[in-house]
């Protein structure tokens, strides 16, 4: 059966607009950021290390910027970046095998405590504070 | 209380504008009653759709202060107070027919591939005996679902995919599989839904069981007849 369709405009934004709705829209939206920033990062880690061709010194110079305290937040950022994707992605994994529907919000918020706690522990390694 | 509204205001082919209409309404009123109020008194070109005026024909849904609601059963000391003004719009997701109201053809499209019956039984355990009449054996209400549109407005997915089944139709399909206890029904149902712009488009933003004014958790039924389609495909079938 043909169905016509809802609108012809597509909105892109609203898939990062999650002001005035519920914790499942903040989830979907931290997902599709999160998801976004690892691709990014995926590119700007292989421009990267294509430094290795240029030789030593090239690399030694990254190395020495990678180290600096404002990079090594990067790190931190980046690690969260990672648990909060990879948790929630299990949540919708869960979801939408029709396991623990009943409690969507309550296991966002749970996998969102265990991301934080490993950032926390993250930026204390990479930062030496402990 | 005078209530400054912000309405949005177009026709199809002509540039979008919102205008400012200023109502004094009782302290109880209901957003619907200052819509009325400012068509009545301060422009009868104002498009809009009401019916009930009690929540249960979703004719009126619009999008208030940004959320999709029912402005008949809103009051407007729960969405304004008394700061800045009340801003109104139509639902999204839906091809504009003037000012708040939309074509909701393309929902009801999709509600009757759901081959939804608005009523169905009420199972044992849903009433006591005591409520039932003598000699009536069999209870039946309404279909939860009003058929407002509000889920699909709310949908981020129906934001950029206008073919997607959405929401209230899959919610349907699920409650139509459910209530009739037909097994082949069941199947043909199942089929129509297991498409890539069916049950596996949704990518699990809740937000339309979030503002459901009926309660009918149309994101629970898209994962449950999700859960029915694999353990489907594990059966062979």
């Amino acid at each position: 059966m043909a169905h016509s369709a809802y609108s012809p405009r597509r909105q892109v934004w609203k898939w990062f607009n999650p002001l005035g709705r519920g914790l499942g829209m903040w989830a979907y939206v931290l997902n599709r950021v999160t998801g976004l920033a690892l691709v990014l990062y995926l590119y700007l880690h292989l421009a990267v290390l294509s430094l290795l061709s240029h030789g030593p010194s090239s690399w030694d110079g990254f190395i020495s910027l990678a180290r600096s305290r404002a990079f090594l937040a990067l790190d931190v950022i980046l690690i969260a970046a990672v648990l909060i994707h990879g948790l929630n992605g299990k949540r919708v994994t869960l979801l939408g095998l029709g396991i623990g529907m009943r409690v969507q919000k309550q296991l966002f918020l749970a996998l969102m405590a265990i991301a934080l706690l490993g950032v926390v522990v993250t930026a204390t390694k990479i930062y030496g504070w402990w | 209380m005078r209530v400054p509204l912000r309405v949005f205001r177009a026709r199809p082919g002509q540039s979008a504008h919102r205008d400012l209409f200023v109502v004094e309404v009782p302290e109880a009123a209901y957003v619907l009653d200052a819509v009325e109020l400012a068509w009545a008194h301060l422009d009868r070109s104002l498009m809009f759709r009401h019916a009930c005026h009690h929540g249960s024909c979703g004719s009126c849904a619009v999008r208030i202060q940004g959320r999709e609601k029912l402005p008949c059963i809103t009051l407007v000391k729960d969405v304004w107070h008394g700061k800045g003004e009340l801003r109104i719009d139509p639902l999204s997701n839906f091809p504009l027919v003037g000012d708040l109201v939309v074509d909701v053809g393309g929902l009801f499209d999709r509600l009757s591939a759901s081959e939804m019956a608005i009523t169905h039984a009420v199972g044992p355990g849903m009433a006591p005996a005591g409520e039932r009449p003598e000699g009536m054996e069999q209870l039946t209400r309404f279909q939860t679902c009003i058929e407002c549109g509000i889920c699909v407005s709310a949908c981020p997915t129906m934001a950029t995919n206008p073919h997607f089944f959405g929401p209230a139709a899959l919610a349907a399909v699920h409650s139509a599989r459910i209530d009739d206890g037909d097994p082949e029904r069941g199947r043909r149902l199942l089929h129509v839904v297991d498409t890539e712009h069916g049950i596996w488009r949704c990518h699990g933003a809740w937000e339309c069981s979030e503002v459901c004014p009926q309660g009918n958790e149309p994101a629970w039924r898209i994962m449950d007849l999700r859960r029915a389609a694999l353990g489907s495909m594990a059966r062979g079938g």
